[in-house]
């Protein structure tokens, strides 16, 4: 799988808030209704003009904080082809395995990337194409490769137990 | 080769020699989830399952009402029915209504918590349960419903951090104080994927009050887990609450003498002074003295972090010291943690008096920390608060917080300005 997409760009340690305020978390259920709110705190641009396909690329411990799971699936419907990173909060990585949101960590391509920037993301070969550039990153760990194949966690339990 | 906490109850939970990097699928003792992305868990659930699905074992899945208690709208209400009728469904009794207070607090209290279980909630303070010994992460929704079919979750197994703490606090510091040094010197993302075991004299004559303030905001550095070896007086008072057991449990996690450690860190506290988080990041830490002066619109005491007797009690001697009176002007809220934290307070008398001054005594519940719940703070007020988050717009756009200890909190009510408590008590 390749996607190509235009680059928004954050700092280090944005925390799940201001991915997904948290005064929503109780009024919006619907799914489909998650995406017009995301980052509304952190980047008002962002939530007017994001489009599907976009790439989020930012520097240390993404999506620190609550543990809400919409912080994922807002930008998951906003259509985000992949968050870049050079690390993600621990259940930010739970719960964007579990939900089907790529996220690749590449500290050297977060340096390189500009916010606009239009950057290629291969998955197959591990690179992402950047002006300044090609990266590779790391292929996912067996166990969790497991359960992107399956098409996430839940999926991956039915399996387990028979069910699919 | 020696084993860490963590090492020894993955172990026992996965039937499996680990190392730190390996992935376990680990047995679940307890899944819970509360009135926040409960609702969602439960609508996943039956969605996954078709609406015929029965939950793995409905004696270990609890649900705790604490973000939005009692309900604020018809939306939370109707939320929280959901998780009822769900509950009543599926035969699962363990349900702490709106009456009952923070949940990791309660399930504490009902002793269902036990040192080296391994357990859920769809909080991310869960593992301030670490604080007795159990391995308790916050989660999303997924990963909730997921034990629910599976009774099972896989874990990466973590390095370990060991944070090695000497010296006692003097007059108008605690362990809130420390707590907020170590996030200042660690960082937001100092403890990432870690789990930390907190060791040394200090940590061990800690009281459960204490221990569970330093665990609560292990996720502040983006920690998997902070624990505690239960001993002394915190295991007597688990033993009556969760049975004789947990002797033999606690037993079991200890660390072994030559157990690997990925870093450790040393901190002393006799010098230790009161401390803020400013804001508008918990790991903005400075002195109070150096921030002392700013005026504040409203102080807040509570939440997982610091909403039990002992904090409630330490803010109490502080207003006494004042002659019970705080600054014209100021709102000031006290929520304790839990029903029974409150009961203590109206037995002690503390309530009658803290009312008198003009405090607003609250029922249990996270308060603050619930966005758009009571003490939701206007664009422009500066609030100082003993919540663990002061993330912008957290506790209402265009404010923002100060993180800080019960004493530093209340000191700063009686002169409606940021206060060095030594000043007052001292």
């Amino acid at each position: 799988m390749k996607i190509t997409g235009k680059v928004w760009k954050y700092g280090d340690d944005v925390n799940t808030d201001v991915i997904f305020p948290g005064k929503y978390t109780y009024t919006v259920s619907e799914r489909s209704e998650m995406g017009q709110y995301a980052l509304e705190d952190l980047d008002p641009e962002f939530t007017k003009n994001a489009k599907p396909g976009d790439i989020i690329v930012a520097g240390k411990n993404w999506g620190c904080g609550s543990s809400r799971e919409q912080a994922v699936t807002c930008l998951k419907v906003r259509g985000i082809g992949a968050i870049i990173a050079k690390g993600f909060a621990r259940i930010y990585y739970r719960n964007a395995l579990n939900e089907g949101l790529p996220i690749i960590v590449a500290p050297d391509a977060v340096d390189a990337i500009e916010p606009n920037d239009e950057i290629t993301i291969d998955f197959d070969k591990g690179e992402i194409i950047t002006p300044k550039g090609t990266f590779s990153f790391p292929p996912f760990p067996e166990f969790v490769r497991g359960l992107i194949e399956d098409g996430g966690l839940i999926p991956h339990v039915r399996k387990s137990l028979g069910l699919e | 080769m020696g084993k860490t906490m963590i090492q020894k109850i993955i172990q026992r939970a996965s039937g499996k020699e680990v190392k730190p990097g390996d992935r376990v699928w680990c047995n679940i003792d307890l899944s819970t989830a509360r009135d926040f992305a409960g609702p969602n868990c439960v609508l996943q659930f039956d969605k996954e399952t078709e609406g015929k699905g029965k939950v793995w074992n409905p004696d270990k899945i609890a649900f705790t009402f604490d973000l939005e208690a009692p309900s604020r709208s018809e939306q939370v209400a109707n939320n929280q029915k959901l998780i009822r009728e769900f509950a009543k469904r599926q035969g699962i009794t363990k349900v702490f209504d709106v009456n009952w207070g923070i949940g990791q607090h309660v399930l504490l209290e009902n002793g269902l918590v036990k040192p080296g279980w391994v357990i859920l909630g769809t909080d991310s303070h869960m593992n301030l349960l670490g604080a007795v010994g159990a391995f308790a992460t916050g989660v999303g929704n997924t990963d909730i419903v997921a034990s629910w079919i599976l009774g099972k979750l896989w874990y990466r197994v973590p390095e370990t951090v060991k944070i090695h703490v000497t010296g006692s606090f003097k007059k108008g510091v605690c362990m809130r104080d420390l707590l907020t040094k170590i996030v200042g010197t660690l960082g937001a993302g100092g403890l990432i994927y870690k789990a930390v075991e907190f060791v040394g004299p200090t940590i061990e004559n800690a009281n459960l009050a204490e221990r569970i303030t330093l665990c609560s905001m292990v996720t502040e550095m983006s920690g998997k887990i902070g624990l505690i070896q239960p001993n002394g007086e915190v295991l007597e008072w688990l033993k009556a609450r969760a049975g004789e057991e947990v002797v033999e449990l606690a037993e079991a996690i200890k660390a072994d003498p030559d157990a690997i450690y990925s870093e450790e860190y040393e901190f002393n506290v006799d010098d230790l002074e009161p401390m803020v988080s400013a804001p508008d990041a918990p790991d903005n830490v400075k002195t109070v003295r150096e921030v002392a002066g700013e005026k504040l619109d409203q102080i807040h005491i509570g939440s997982c972090s610091n909403g039990r007797f002992e904090d409630i009690a330490a803010a109490f001697e502080v207003l006494k010291a004042a002659d019970f009176k705080i600054a014209p002007g100021i709102r000031a809220i006290i929520t304790p943690a839990t029903r029974e934290v409150m009961k203590q307070c109206a037995q002690a008398g503390f309530i009658e008096k803290f009312l008198a001054a003009g405090v607003i005594f609250t029922n249990p519940t996270c308060a603050l920390c619930t966005a758009k719940h009571y003490g939701t703070l206007p664009s422009g007020d500066v609030g100082m608060s003993t919540t663990n988050r002061n993330f912008i717009g957290k506790v209402g756009k265009g404010s923002h917080t100060y993180l800080a200890s019960p004493m530093t909190a209340m000191a700063s009510a009686v002169r409606g300005v940021i206060t060095d408590p030594r000043e007052i008590i001292g």
